[in-house]
């Protein structure tokens, strides 16, 4: 998948209903309300966190391009895209940014380290500029190569073999996983700059580092499910047990031990409405989520009927025809998870 | 035991490099040191060695991030664990740590700013310090390229400490730095050892065009015709992407350097320049803090550099192999004008003086985009010193100086005698003897700089199967 087509898939789904700054939040990773219900309403939780340190320029970049391909028409509220946008096909892919929220890096740095090192002491080499200079990576590698037995040689054929072996699993092409091997360097190796990688592949340098995300994500699946040793090991703690965010953690304990929306409101001193924020992202989580403290059945029958009916997600058109209900309410009917009415 | 052998033993090698084992004496010696040695002459060992003499620790006062990374990532190459480095960008729950455990590391780092917090300083106080360094210590210069004002409170700190001893490093210091040096740091009577400046075997060469367009065109000419490896030092990030898309095009394999790249890019880009697969690399003064390659034969100023201090040590960066090298300056019209005007870009304006002093919260100002960080830093060091019209005349005078360090980098270009001999004495030092083949101004030998004969390999992609083998080769 190209950066262009990321962006436009994304518009698609949340086409005329939200702003041309949406999908940036969902490809940041923002944790805000509104960009946690928007990933739960329109089922955008592949695109969520994929890149936490795109800059808004560069976004901005893209779509004022996008703007000049006639990809999208000029509109100062929302999203709208041209005939020409809705009619491009989703390009398939295994993207799981919920899951790994950008920490699918903290594994690729591990590994950069890991195989730099074994690069070099496998041919006697002991000395190196390290590719990476944060002290907890180099800290977790170190106990890492020590566990493995790095110094043998029968350790490095394995984790290699365990390399070859779980990548030949990933249903990618090698596009994909040369870009992501181009990221790695060792022993008179070097890596190649993203822009360079771009250069050679005729893309852009967002197009080549989304390249490796998808590429990783495709790659952890395969690590989790065969349960390579090595490898596995090398992604300890890089998935959040609980996709909630930890403030919403705090907030459903809260709710958990008998206080109220407002009373967890003043024992935290956040506004109402940031915990409002935290409920809704409570029931786009969690299957068994009781919503009856602030909906009733028949208001919430009533939110998704019209919602249905008028093919929106749009607050105010709902609220326009469902007047009894406050903007909460529908915003945490929407979010009420399908399987679990 | 002999120092030969300690530094055979701790660190395997089998001699000093000049100037090492002089400063070394002395600092075991328990005298003040002021060591005034290039880049890439082994500054770090003249505080490494002694540490294992001296009972207590070593504390390193080091001005910039990025340059305590790379300390640190050398000793650490050296083979030497006990080493921690504390600025603003630990982790709390990793300084926490640090703190129990520091009386164990043999060398803390540290940046200035944190050496004066109380906190930080009543960690100290429980320490035995033997050593203190203050590395880059021209930076305490208010007059120098590089004034760091936290630096000046380093004073502040020795009682605490219990006056250790003193070693003050840096690469480029006149008479009248070294002066306030000793003022600063409280030394009153210290060994100063002074490296020759002179490179003998760096020519020293000048170019000049009628216009922009000629100077590019010489360029490329010039990486077409000799062989590297080259660095062409750029005014700005983003002349330093042009300049090596502008080489790219020409056949010629360059890459960019500069401070906006994510680190691992930055890293890929040294070891492809180690590797020999990067002809030139187009940087800004980024480039070169952690970056050994003995065979640099050119290095090319496509624009004036801002300072005589920071010239020379771009330029010496060329030939450490101490086979010859050139160093080359472009000049057109109009870049005098632009050398001032990043000259005096980084002081404080009369506007900013007055935001900070009428803030209840300066650093908001910075926030809000008032207030630059770097002006923040000196007007706030003067204001606690200064009345607010004392400090827009000390500004004002800081202004003159910059001047005249502008000055004499113009006057650099425009002179006719020996440019070898005007860099020296520029650090008080006399030239002893010239090289035949010595400056634009007297004669250089480009018959010695090898011609290219490659052309310049296209990059592509392997298979990541045989990148897998490449990298893993068994």
């Amino acid at each position: 998948m190209l950066f262009d087509e990321l962006v436009i898939t994304i518009m698609k789904s949340i086409n005329l209903e939200r702003t041309l700054s949406a999908p940036y939040h969902i490809i940041k990773g923002k944790k805000s309300g509104q960009t946690i219900q928007d990933i739960g309403y329109y089922h955008l939780h592949p695109y969520f966190a994929l890149m936490p340190k795109l800059e808004k320029k560069v976004y901005d970049q893209t779509v004022r391009s996008l703007i000049d391909q006639k990809y999208i028409r000029f509109n100062e509220d929302v999203i709208d895209l041209t005939e020409q946008a809705l009619a491009m096909p989703i390009p398939s892919s295994n993207l799981n940014g919920w899951k790994y929220r950008g920490n699918e890096m903290i594994f690729f740095n591990r590994l950069s380290l890991v195989v730099q090192t074994l690069s070099h002491t496998s041919q006697s080499v002991n000395k190196f500029d390290p590719i990476d200079n944060s002290d907890v990576i180099q800290a977790w590698v170190k106990r890492y190569l020590k566990a493995i037995q790095f110094r043998k040689l029968a350790s490095v054929s394995k984790f290699k073999s365990e390399i070859l072996d779980s990548l030949l699993a990933v249903a990618l092409s090698d596009d994909h996983k040369n870009t992501l091997m181009q990221r790695l360097s060792g022993f008179g190796r070097s890596g190649m700059t993203w822009e360079q990688i771009a250069d050679v592949q005729g893309i852009q340098v967002l197009d080549a580092q989304l390249r490796v995300i998808e590429a990783l994500h495709a790659w952890l699946e395969v690590i989790e499910e065969k349960r390579y040793p090595f490898l596995h090991a090398m992604k300890v703690n890089i998935v959040e047990l609980s996709s909630l965010t930890e403030s919403t953690r705090r907030t459903e304990k809260l709710f958990k031990e008998g206080y109220s929306l407002a009373e967890i409101s003043s024992i935290r001193h956040l506004k109402s409405s940031t915990i409002e924020d935290h409920f809704v992202e409570l029931a786009m989580n969690d299957p068994l989520f009781d919503y009856s403290a602030f909906l009733s059945p028949e208001l919430y029958g009533e939110i998704i009927k019209i919602s249905q009916a008028e093919q929106t997600k749009r607050l105010r058109n709902i609220k326009d025809k469902v007047p009894a209900a406050s903007y909460f309410q529908i915003r945490l009917a929407l979010a009420i998870r399908e399987d679990a009415q | 035991m002999k120092l030969e052998e300690l530094l055979h033993q701790t660190y395997g090698f089998t001699s000093f490099r000049p100037g090492q084992k002089e400063i070394i004496e002395q600092v075991i010696a328990g005298r003040d040191v002021i060591a005034l040695l290039p880049t890439g002459m082994g500054k770090s060992m003249c505080y490494q060695l002694p540490a294992y003499v001296l009972p207590g620790s070593v504390l390193i006062v080091s001005p910039l991030l990025s340059l305590m990374q790379d300390q640190v990532a050398q000793l650490k190459k050296m083979g030497e664990k006990s080493v921690v480095a504390l600025n603003s960008f630990l982790k709390r729950e990793d300084k926490e740590k640090i703190w129990q455990t520091l009386n164990q590391y043999r060398f803390i780092f540290i940046s200035p700013e944190m050496l004066v917090q109380p906190f930080v300083k009543r960690q100290l106080e429980q320490l035995t310090i033997s050593l203190l360094v203050a590395d880059e210590a021209h930076c305490i210069s208010q007059w120098g390229f590089d004034f760091r004002p936290d630096y000046l409170r380093i004073s502040e700190i020795l009682p605490a400490l219990g006056h250790p001893q003193i070693l003050a490093l840096t690469a480029t210091a006149t008479a009248k730095v070294t002066n306030e040096i000793k003022t600063y740091l409280k030394i009153s009577d210290p060994f100063i050892y002074t490296h020759p400046m002179d490179r003998k075997n760096i020519a020293y060469d000048i170019k000049r065009f009628e216009n922009t367009g000629e100077k590019l065109q010489w360029l490329q000419e010039f990486v077409r015709k000799f062989e590297g490896p080259g660095i062409i030092y750029a005014g700005t990030r983003k002349k330093s992407q042009e300049l090596a898309a502008l080489l790219n095009e020409s056949g010629i394999s360059a890459a960019y350097y500069h401070g906006g790249m994510e680190h691992q890019d930055r890293i890929f880009v040294q070891q492809q320049f180690q590797n020999k697969e990067l002809e030139w690399v187009c940087s800004t003064n980024a480039f070169g803090m952690g970056v050994h390659i003995p065979d640099i034969r050119h290095v090319i100023h496509y624009q004036l550099p801002t300072s005589i201090e920071g010239y020379v040590q771009e330029v010496g960066r060329a030939g450490r192999d101490g086979k010859r090298a050139l160093a080359t300056l472009l000049l057109a019209p109009g870049d005098e004008g632009l050398m001032e005007s990043i000259v005096l870009e980084d002081l404080p304006t009369k506007n900013e003086i007055y935001e900070v002093h009428q803030s209840h919260d300066p650093k908001r100002l910075i926030s809000d985009g008032i207030v630059r960080e770097t002006a923040y830093r000196v007007v706030d060091y003067w204001l606690k010193q200064l009345t607010v019209e004392e400090t827009y005349k000390q500004i004002e005078m800081l202004q003159q100086e910059k001047m005249k360090q502008a000055g004499k980098i113009k006057k650099l270009v425009t002179i006719t005698s020996c440019i070898r001999q005007y860099l020296i004495e520029s650090f008080d030092q006399e030239l002893d003897q010239k090289p035949e083949s010595c400056c634009v101004n007297d004669w250089i030998d480009y018959e010695v700089f090898e011609l290219r004969n490659e052309t310049g390999k296209k990059r592509d992609l392997l298979s990541w199967q045989n990148r897998l083998n490449a990298l893993l080769p068994l």
